[in-house]
């Protein structure tokens, strides 16, 4: 008589019971080491997984050394090629509302082991200036971002930090209390149109350095805010921080509030208002017309632009033949509109730079991506919102050559979008401009980052996919952004799918003899120390 | 074969303390460990030894055969790099499991001592049968032969820890004492090892010792060969005619036996690796010596890296003595035996990057570090060492860490050549399913905290807008959103014997009604008349009626617009063949599987196949989904249904005994157009009373649910289970969850609730959790007037209920509430309950007073009854 052990297969117990779903449980009891050693097939997973996304990622970073090795050369991060992050996820804009609280805890810690398991790299965090420094003037709260970075820290994922010097209007985040009490009794620190509505999101950019803000100028609050940032976080940065992203303007973007309001999806979004009408746009218009001898000119911006929701062919200035922008007034005035939004990025960014510059972290910016009426011959959205960009003129070189002035890099939103999901006849065409931007930053060796606009979008994701692995790869993408949408069974899958992707093209099979393939098939190897954590 | 990892677990015991420096590399599996990485930071012929933690590991399991091999500790000076790979293989160790029955001197009781001699942490797994138990199927024991530390197992078994009688003994041993006068006529066990997890049967079934001399049929009990007991051949004629005698003439056929059995048990066992680089006496060469302490024959594979790719290359001459080339690739040599262990010593140009190898054993297994190679850097290395001189400078504490991990793991990658590529390659399949359902699982609890912490549902809006988007299809298994269910049948439909026929008549009737979904009975071939217990699956002929007669009712009900859903058991399905024991789990028909698609965790019956994933039913074999080979059956016929009979989609039965995620392969590949499955677990309750609270109650189906991916929506018993507590209490804040959203799964996952108030278990003849008596319409007045997909039972519709149920659906189409309408609870109240809904729609349910206020909106009085009030909006 012979008694025969029922259960051989290790590996087949272990799959049921991922089945019964207590993995964790699993891994929970294992205390005693021989029992662990029954579990091993389940730690095999991840290690094979894990190894297998990073590998992917290597090969990508390789291709991105290759084009552009100058810059390479000039990081100040030596070990990069090795780490080079490649996916990230957006945190939810309110994780941290209220300076202490740490919002969604539990669903973030589970959704960054979930992360972390796919093999996405990192979290973006947005740290806004209305929650950190939301009472008075350089009081800082950080205590509910370290918080998160320290969540994030643990679970082994990377960081990337958004400084946002902009307000949000869903989820409601607010410039910072004092702010707005300055602007009640003086509203022309915000960005100011034609009609003298007032835009509450961010200070104008006319302000920079005048001391408005209780004798401080903008800058040097921002300054402050920054450097208070490094103190804070200075466990962090260089090693889970590895990027930041500097506020710019509206939604942190590099440009002027041309659309109050954003254009609902699917309809056709109009032209957009130029916003030079606060007292001190006005006053350096003035001084800029009068010194190029046409003070006349000086007096307000183009009379005959349509408004807001109007489409170009609505008024004289953006009309496709001799329409005033070709004009000289036109071209006036555009230069000195689109300078003005440069010379801005240009004190924020070497601002960023010079604090940041010394860690190792990448400084970035972002920049919009205006597409509609891009088939047009005079771009009224970029110009509207500050890029002089038109059939006749590459308004990016002033852009990308002040990026590559202060080492920084480009955050692009909208690589979800495609020219086929644009409404019909919109002439819009986010596609294009994507080209025209990315050749421009090619040439001034400015490395860009991808941004999706929303998520869920029909097509978006294999748009992404399409920019990430396309002619001009890009090395880092922040999806945007987890909550409850982003886990629901309706998104979650595709985002998955759309990660296992990424990795591809699969692996070429070689001709290892058929005998050792049956063996590697039971393999058993032993795990990653750091997924264990996770899932103990 | 097998493969084994190296780098792990078990360190070898043998190793001491002061071993530590040395042994940088040895790396505890559950902990961060940063010194992994240094081995490749050696300079000027040191080594750094700054490793403060020496986790020593006494592993339980003594290797039998193996000893350790002497590690070469000569003088370091010309060492560039050494280090030691722990390794652990599985061993078999044989043992004996013994079997003595007796009674002790000067008493009564007898005793049944099971014991084994190898170490373990054993547990007996056992049960009775009873005398007038002719299934001979498990029972608990009675409480007074529980031995001390015992712990019941369902209802079936109990779990009794084998012990030591002494502590530096190997032998564990179990003691049940028993009154042979009881009913009990055998004892039943299994053998399991806790720490291994595996189970030990006797010849592939339970070790049964019969304390009654009747019913044997098999002829294949243990300790027959003892002869002590009466011959089991005496037949069942002599034992029917003993039976009334043989609880009371005790001790009668009761004989003293002892025998053994031989047990083979599979046992991890650490072994060494060792690793050294100096420098040759030959100059530009360098000489590794590869030593281990695996007994047997190792060949080690091996090959030489020139460059930070680190592909495999085989290296020029000279080679040891037992080298052989391996498809030009890498090379195979022998090791030479020593005395406890067996090396290698290769010669190598000092130029080279690294040294890249696995093992294989003499019993075809192979040895990896981790699922890699081996990797063992040269002197090149040195572009590497920077790199680990700035992480190993970096901040201390966990960063540096993750941050040393992460390297260490690239370099892992970097390191694999051809070989593990192709590794990976293999793995790839099997990881990912497991990886994926974990992060599916993370994902699914970050959801729903997500939902529950956001006020607002905007994923349901944007879905909305989704839906509305073309190119974005996305099958879900939830209609059109707009859909209400009919159950097409009870628990009586079968009597008739032409049900189909009947039902045929009343398709215009059901359509008019207002529905758009009906759910037929289950249409297989069943052991009881009701069709849950479903037997051949491509036999559609049933009491229902034949297979043309389904096919006829689905196309007159298509006729007039009706979708139909399939009542489909996968949970489990009856044998028509018996097992070589008598044990009837083979099955029939066209999918005549044999017992590996039977679950392996009842014992009734005997299935070789894995654990269940889920709860088990009893009644029948429950189907092991783990199965390839049943997965693809089952979807094969899934799909057959939906083209050979025009089925629709779904209503999955029992859904409780198998994971979500194969109902989610089956309904990807199916492509139902709605889906609905059965998960029905008890509610909460505290002293009797229902819990307000019933969200780990709607969890579990919400998770279910989840696990299928959203593919398929689920009945909503949170719902039906307040609406009781509600309506035989005059409750009716309990309608409000703690965030003011409906407290059922409709207020967590209203596009996947299917709400419903009675069906065919719950009500008709079965009855077993009736909806209270007379207030049915004030559930219909919920379910069909909130979000959710509600479902109406047959027997209401053929009631007086009728008009009203009717009334309601038309309204409910009329407003156009569909199953992610908005609900905002107006009032929750002891005697009242109401409701607006998407603004057009205003519902009361109670005796208490509720009129919607006449502001932004002008309400007008559209459907009244007993206990209940809708408004609808006036445009």
């Amino acid at each position: 008589m012979e008694v025969s052990v029922m259960s051989s297969s290790q590996a087949k117990i272990c799959k049921t019971e991922l089945g019964l779903r207590d993995l964790r449980s699993c891994f929970g009891r294992n205390n005693d080491q021989n029992k662990i050693f029954s579990r091993r097939p389940n730690t095999v997973s991840f290690d094979s997984q894990i190894s297998r996304l990073r590998k992917a990622g290597l090969r990508f970073t390789v291709k991105a050394v290759d084009s552009e090795p100058i810059l390479e050369a000039k990081s100040s991060t030596s070990s990069k090629s090795l780490d080079r992050s490649r996916l990230f996820v957006g945190l939810p804009l309110d994780v941290v509302s209220d300076g202490t609280t740490f919002n969604h805890a539990r669903a973030i810690s589970a959704g960054l082991k979930a992360l972390k398991l796919l093999g996405v790299e990192g979290v973006e965090l947005p740290v806004w200036w209305g929650v950190v420094e939301n009472e008075e003037m350089g009081k800082y709260n950080w205590s509910g971002y370290l918080a998160v970075a320290e969540m994030v820290q643990k679970a082994g994922l990377k960081l990337h930090v958004s400084l946002c010097f902009h307000a949000s209007s869903e989820p409601k985040i607010q410039l910072p209390k004092w702010v707005m009490k300055i602007a009640e009794s003086q509203s022309s620190i915000f960005f100011t149109d034609r009609s003298g509505q007032h835009y509450q999101g961010c200070l104008s950019l006319a302000v920079d350095n005048l001391a408005v803000l209780d004798g401080k100028t903008p800058i040097q609050v921002y300054q402050d805010f920054c450097e208070s940032f490094k103190a804070e976080f200075s466990p962090f940065i260089g090693s889970t921080i590895k990027g930041i992203s500097m506020g710019l303007g509206p939604d942190g973007e590099l440009r002027y509030p041309s659309h109050h309001k954003p254009a609902r999806s699917g309809t056709i979004a109009g032209v957009g208002e130029f916003q030079c009408y606060d007292t001190n746009m006005l006053n350096l218009l003035k001084q800029h017309a009068e010194a190029n001898g046409n003070p006349l000119w000086g007096l307000g911006g183009p009379h005959d632009a349509p408004t807001y929701d109007q489409p170009p062919i609505s008024n004289n200035f953006f009309k496709d033949h001799g329409g005033s922008w070709e004009s000289s007034y036109g071209n006036f005035f555009l230069s000195w509109y689109s300078s003005q939004l440069v010379s801005h990025g240009n004190r924020l960014l070497s601002l960023a730079s010079s604090i940041f510059g010394d860690s190792k972290v990448d400084v970035y910016g972002k920049v919009p991506l205006m597409h509609s009426w891009y088939k047009t011959r005079a771009h009224p959205s970029e110009l509207t919102a500050g890029f002089y960009n038109t059939a006749s003129r590459d308004g990016y070189e002033a852009v990308a050559e002040m990026f590559a002035r202060n080492s920084c890099k480009i955050i692009l939103p909208g690589m979800d979008l495609s020219d086929e999901q644009q409404p019909h006849n919109s002439l819009s065409s986010p596609e294009s401009l994507l080209a025209q931007i990315q050749t421009t930053c090619n040439k001034h060796e400015v490395e860009i980052a991808g941004q999706n606009l929303a998520s869920g979008a029909p097509g978006g994701l294999e748009q992404i996919k399409k920019n990430m692995l396309g002619e001009n790869p890009i090395d880092l993408f922040t999806y945007q952004r987890m909550g409850a949408h982003f886990f629901s069974p309706e998104h979650f899958p595709w985002f998955t799918e759309f990660v296992r992707s990424l990795n591809q093209p699969e692996l070429h099979p070689d001709d290892l003899p058929s005998e050792e393939v049956q063996a590697i098939e039971s393999v058993q190897t032993s795990s990653d120390p750091n997924i264990h954590l996770q899932t103990a | 074969m097998a493969t084994i990892a190296a780098g792990s677990l078990l360190q070898n015991p043998m190793l001491s303390s002061s071993r530590c420096g040395a042994n940088l590399s040895l790396k505890p599996v559950y902990s961060l460990d940063c010194s992994r990485n240094r081995k490749l930071l050696y300079s000027g012929g040191a080594f750094f030894s700054n490793s403060t933690s020496c986790r020593k590991n006494i592993h339980v399991v003594k290797a039998s055969s193996t000893g350790t091999a002497s590690i070469d500790t000569s003088s370091f000076d010309d060492v560039l790099y050494k280090d030691i790979f722990p390794v652990n293989r599985i061993e078999k160790v044989e043992g004996k499991i013994s079997i003595r029955l007796d009674q002790p001197k000067d008493q009564l009781q007898w005793r049944l001592t099971v014991g084994c001699n190898l170490s373990g942490k054993w547990i007996l797994h056992w049960g009775v049968s009873y005398v007038d138990d002719t299934y001979s199927e498990w029972d608990q024991p009675p409480k007074d032969m529980w031995p001390h530390g015992s712990i019941p197992i369902k209802d079936y078994a109990i779990e009794t820890p084998m012990k030591k009688p002494s502590e530096d003994d190997e032998f564990h041993e179990v003691r049940i004492d028993f009154n042979p006068s009881s009913a009990v006529e055998a004892i039943h066990f299994v053998l399991r090892d806790e720490e291994t997890g595996a189970w030990y049967q006797h010849k592939g079934r339970d070790f049964k010792v019969p304390l009654a001399d009747y019913l044997e049929d098999d002829g294949d009990m243990i300790q027959e060969k003892t002869g002590t007991l009466p011959d089991s051949s005496d037949g069942d004629d002599q034992n029917s005619g003993n039976e009334s005698n043989d609880s009371t003439n005790e001790n009668m056929q009761l004989e003293e036996f002892y025998e053994e059995h031989p047990i083979v048990k599979e046992v991890s066992v650490g072994n060494l690796i060792s690793v050294a680089v100096r420098k040759s006496p030959d100059a530009g060469n360098i000489a590794l010596n590869l030593e281990t302490d695996i007994p047997g024959d190792v060949v080690v594979h091996w090959g030489v890296c020139r460059d930070d790719a680190k592909t495999w290359e085989v290296p020029a001459v000279p080679y040891p003595p037992e080298t052989v080339s391996f498809r030009n690739k890498a090379l195979r040599t022998l090791l030479e035996p020593t005395g406890n262990g067996s090396r290698a010593l290769f010669t190598l140009d000092e130029k080279l990057v690294g040294f890249v190898f696995v093992l294989k054993l003499s019993d075809n297994t192979w040895v990896s570090f981790q699922g890699d190679d081996f990797y063992v850097p040269l002197s090149g290395a040195s572009g590497v060492m920077g790199e680990h001189g700035q992480s190993g400078s970096e901040s201390e504490g966990i960063s540096s860490e993750v941050h040393t991990d992460v390297i260490i793991s690239e370099i892992r990658s970097l390191v694999s050549g051809l070989n593990s590529e192709k590794r990976l390659k293999i793995k790839v399949k099997e990881a990912q399913e497991s990886i994926l359902n974990e992060i599916e699982k993370l994902a699914a609890e970050a959801y729903s905290i997500f939902r529950s912490s956001t006020p607002t549902y905007p994923e349901d809006g944007d879905l909305d807008a989704d839906d509305a988007e073309p190119g974005l299809n996305i099958s879900s298994g939830t209609g059109s959103g707009f859909e209400i269910l009919i159950q097409g049948f009870n628990w009586e439909s079968h009597k008739s014997g032409r049900w189909y026929m009947e039902l045929k008549e009343k398709a215009s009737e059901i359509s008019s009604l207002g529905f758009t979904v009906i759910w037929l009975p289950p249409p297989t071939e069943s052991v009881s008349p009701e069709g849950y217990m479903p037997k051949d699956l491509y036999n559609l002929n049933s009491r229902y009626g034949t297979i043309d007669e389904l096919k006829g009712l689905v196309k007159s009900l298509h006729a007039v617009g009706l979708k139909v859903l399939g009542d489909v058991v996968l949970n489990h399905r009856c044998a028509q063949y018996q097992n070589q024991n008598g044990v009837w789990n083979i099955f029939g028909g066209r999918l005549n599987w044999d017992d590996r698609a039977v679950v392996g965790d009842d014992p009734h019956f005997q299935g070789r196949g894995n654990k269940s994933s889920g709860d088990n039913f009893h009644a029948a074999p429950n189907i092991d989904h783990s199965q390839e080979f049943v997965r693809k059956d089952l979807i094969e016929w899934l799909c057959w249904l939906r083209e050979e009979i025009g089925y629709n989609g779904w209503r999955l039965d029992f859904v409780r005994g198998f994971w979500g995620g194969y109902v989610k392969d089956y309904l990807e590949a199916s492509e139902p157009y709605f889906a609905v499955g059965e998960y029905w677990d008890s509610l909460s309750y505290t002293y009797g009373e229902m819990d307000h609270n019933q969200d780990a109650h709607r969890q579990r189906i919400v998770d279910w649910i989840n696990a299928t991916n959203g593919t398929a929506g689920a009945f909503d018993v949170t719902t039906k289970g307040i609406l009781h507590s509600v309506l035989e209490r005059c409750e009716y804040r309990r309608l409000s969850d703690q965030k003011g959203k409906p407290p059922g799964v409709v207020g967590w996952w209203p596009s996947r609730a299917v709400t419903f108030i009675e069906n065919h278990d719950t009500g008709s003849t079965q009855g077993h959790w009736r909806f209270p008596g007379g207030k049915e319409m004030q559930g219909y007045a919920y379910i069909l007037t909130h979000p959710g997909t509600p479902a109406v039972f047959y027997d209401h519709i053929i009631s007086n209920l009728r008009s009203e149920i009717g009334a309601f659906i038309s309204l409910r189409n009329r407003n156009k509430i569909h199953c992610r309408s908005i609900v905002e609870i107006v009032k929750a109240e002891r005697d009242v309950y109401a409701a607006i809904i998407d603004d057009r729609v205003a519902m009361k349910i109670g005796p208490g007073y509720y009129e919607p206020p006449n502001g932004r909106r002008r309400w007008s009085s559209a459907l009244e009854g007993y206990d209940y009030k809708v408004w609808e909006a006036c445009s």
